[in-house]
């Protein structure tokens, strides 16, 4: 019941403001990018707002107590990305006029065909992107209220397609920034509250990890996929009510299983997972999978995280709604700044989570770590309270990522593959929001790890060349671009297909086949350079380059905006 | 906020034809006017020169950052209010260091442009 009252606010808001937004909505152009009249600001904390998913609100503190300390590199990626897009992207590719990146791909090499390769790079980043989205609305309601894991995802893709559908681009972007304010808020308040009721044992135990090998109080683990595990000596455990004793060797956990583990039982070991509070666990680098290589594997998580950003088409798609290139410039410059202080507190719930809740680590579900620790911090009122507040956080996160993945989808659909009018864009929603649905009800079972980086990845190696290149570079040529392209796709979706069903590696090959951006993305810049310079560009290819540089002419500025957002604007600009 | 209902001030026709097929314009060959190339090419030129530092200068603090940590584990064990050094050195600093980043490269651009 405490799950309703805190879900259905959410919903509810991001559908009021979806109808209020529907009042001018006029053309395509209306529906895609807001008619491009939204400042700074308010577009930087909607960038922000649709940026922070799942894996930022949840999967964050739920990979640092699976990996350890050095989980916290994701964060510090996924903010540098904006550096990058200040420096290179945003200006520019608001200045090509271009609605959307296979737009852009058009306006500035005139290929239909990369145009339509374009589309289909953003349908395949957006399914990886938005079915863990969905996935992680199902897990947590799990966790939380005990729902079936269905419904989660299905209420996750009906709130957003209605919303969508009703009022587009306009209506997200407030929505958007909305929801950054409100995450924000749902995610800070709850940290101080832990951090401060969790008490002095707790606080000290969290900054000074030991090697989890005993269960210091009775510990009950609820599975909800199958976990492989070694027992390391013969272990009483309760297994579905009934007492019997684990021999040491491999012992699998089936899904829906209830293992309770008695005071002073050793702990099983998780294979892949850093040993919890162990010396690997509180090294600040990601070793991952554990193959003996920290440096190489936080620098790949690094280069995918800070050079997938650019590429993400729902990102640069906001960018179109700024008014001009200046302030599409400056909204990435701001966004920095926001995500800096959202992603100040990821750690503060891992830490505390590997205290507090350290059972997630066997189920596997640390996914859910960020709404788990309310309760057990206090079992009363008020960890109901947070628990609550913490729910309606992660599910706004849910919202705003799907809602701006599932526009810049519809719109590649309606837009580039076969272009229609305002109602097939709207059909098209409702299309994409079913077989998203559909895909996150059969992947329950897949690494959080893998799936918050894979987008990235994808994106870092297809669009990333092609709008660096096609930006600073006169001499790229389309068969270059769609060369480029095609391999990086292949490359990146190829390498993480294998990692997941292929035979398992050791050592350095492993990370490099599970995080291939450090050598995918140098092969598509590779690819596309190689092969543009073996054409030839066109005469206005120059002039198509450098027309990205030219500033507008500065506009009055304020007067399509409301006053309230003037006012606000006014006040920031010193 | 006016209470004036608003009312869509577009022909019959381009509603219609927005309604039947989005109206893309035919690809038209990118034309610059002969002042527009020279601003564009120089602020082109500035821009890369000075967009190029700040790559560097995140790429090197980002990618050295862990090469610190792997070559220095003492950071593990010296404690700063009795967290961990290298804990903050991770999950705090990088991010005001960004935004200073960030906003020192937005002043370069611009000033580029106000030129």
């Amino acid at each position: 019941m405490g799950i309703a009252l805190a879900v259905a606010p959410v919903v509810l808001v991001t559908l009021l403001i979806g109808v209020r937004g529907v009042a001018a909505m006029r053309t395509t152009s209306d529906f895609l990018v807001a008619s491009r009249r939204i400042s700074p600001l308010v577009n930087s904390a909607a960038v922000s707002g649709e940026y922070l998913s799942a894996a930022s609100f949840l999967g964050v503190a739920g990979l640092v107590v699976k990996d350890g300390i050095g989980a916290l590199w994701y964060p510090v990626g996924f903010t540098a990305g904006y550096i990058a897009m200040l420096v290179l992207v945003a200006a520019p590719m608001r200045r090509s006029g271009a609605l959307t990146v296979p737009d852009f791909a058009e306006a500035r090499l005139n290929s239909p065909a990369l145009r339509r390769l374009a589309a289909v790079v953003v349908l395949v980043i957006g399914t990886i992107y938005v079915v863990p989205q969905f996935r992680t609305a199902g897990l947590v309601l799990t966790a939380v209220g005990g729902t079936p894991y269905w419904v989660g995802v299905v209420l996750a893709g009906a709130a957003v397609s209605v919303t969508l559908a009703l009022g587009g681009m306009r209506a997200a972007t407030y929505v958007q920034a909305f929801q950054f304010v409100l995450k924000l808020l749902l995610f800070l308040i709850p940290a101080i509250w832990l951090v401060l009721q969790a008490g002095a044992v707790n606080r000290t135990d969290a900054l000074n990890p030991v090697e989890f090998t005993h269960f210091a109080r009775e510990t009950k683990v609820r599975f909800e996929v199958d976990v492989t595990m070694e027992i390391r000596e013969p272990t009483p455990v309760r297994r579905n009510g009934v007492v019997e004793t684990l021999p040491p060797g491999e012992f699998t956990a089936h899904s829906q299983d209830e293992v309770v583990f008695g005071t002073g039982a050793a702990v099983p070991a998780v294979r892949g997972g850093a040993a919890l509070g162990g010396p690997d666990w509180r090294r600040p680098l990601l070793d991952l999978g554990d193959q003996g290589y920290p440096l190489l594997g936080t620098w790949a998580v690094l280069i995918a995280t800070m050079l997938g950003t650019m590429g993400l088409p729902h990102v640069l798609m906001r960018f179109h709604t700024s008014p001009d290139g200046r302030a599409a410039r400056r909204t990435a410059a701001i966004t920095v700044a926001l995500l800096g202080v959202f992603y100040l507190f990821p750690g503060v719930y891992g830490v505390l989570g590997r205290v507090l809740v350290p059972g997630l680590y066997l189920s596997g579900a640390t996914d859910t770590v960020v709404v788990a620790l309310p309760y057990q911090v206090d079992s009363g009122w008020a960890g109901g309270l947070f628990t609550a507040l913490l729910t309606a956080g992660a599910f706004a996160a849910f919202l705003a990522t799907s809602l701006g993945l599932l526009l810049v989808m519809s719109g590649a659909i309606a837009h580039d593959l076969v272009p229609g009018g305002l109602r097939r864009l709207r059909i098209a929603v409702f299309g994409v929001a079913g077989i998203m649905v559909l895909l996150a009800l059969r992947s329950a079972e897949l690494d959080a790890g893998v799936l918050v980086t894979w987008g990235f990845t994808v994106a870092a190696s297809t669009f990333c060349p092609l709008l660096v290149l096609g930006i600073w570079w006169p001499r790229l040529t389309a068969t270059g671009g769609i060369a480029g392209v095609l391999t990086g796709l292949v490359a990146s979706s190829g390498s993480i297909l294998f990692a997941l069903a292929g035979p398992p590696l050791r050592g350095w090959v492993a990370i490099l086949v599970q995080q291939p951006a450090p050598w995918s993305v140098p092969l598509a810049f590779g690819v596309m350079a190689l092969v543009s310079l073996r054409g030839r560009p066109p005469a206005w290819s120059t002039a198509a380059m450098l027309r990205l540089h030219l500033d507008e002419p500065r506009s009055t500025g304020a007067r399509d905006r409301s006053s309230t957002v003037r006012r606000l604007a006014r006040l920031l600009n010193r | 906020m006016s209470k004036i209902r608003r009312v869509a001030v577009t022909s019959p026709q381009t509603r219609l034809a927005h309604a039947r097929r989005r109206s893309r314009g035919r690809w038209r060959q990118p034309r610059l006017a002969a002042g527009d190339t020279q601003r564009a090419t120089a602020l082109y030129a500035a821009q890369r020169r000075r967009g190029i530092p700040a790559l560097v200068l995140m790429f090197t603090l980002l990618l050295g950052l862990p090469g610190v940590f792997a070559l220095f584990p003492a950071l593990d064990t010296v404690r700063l209010l009795g967290i961990p050094l290298s804990w903050l050195m991770l999950a705090v600093l990088p991010y005001p260091a960004m935004a200073l980043l960030a906003r020192w490269q937005l002043r370069r651009a611009e000033r580029l442009e106000d030129e």
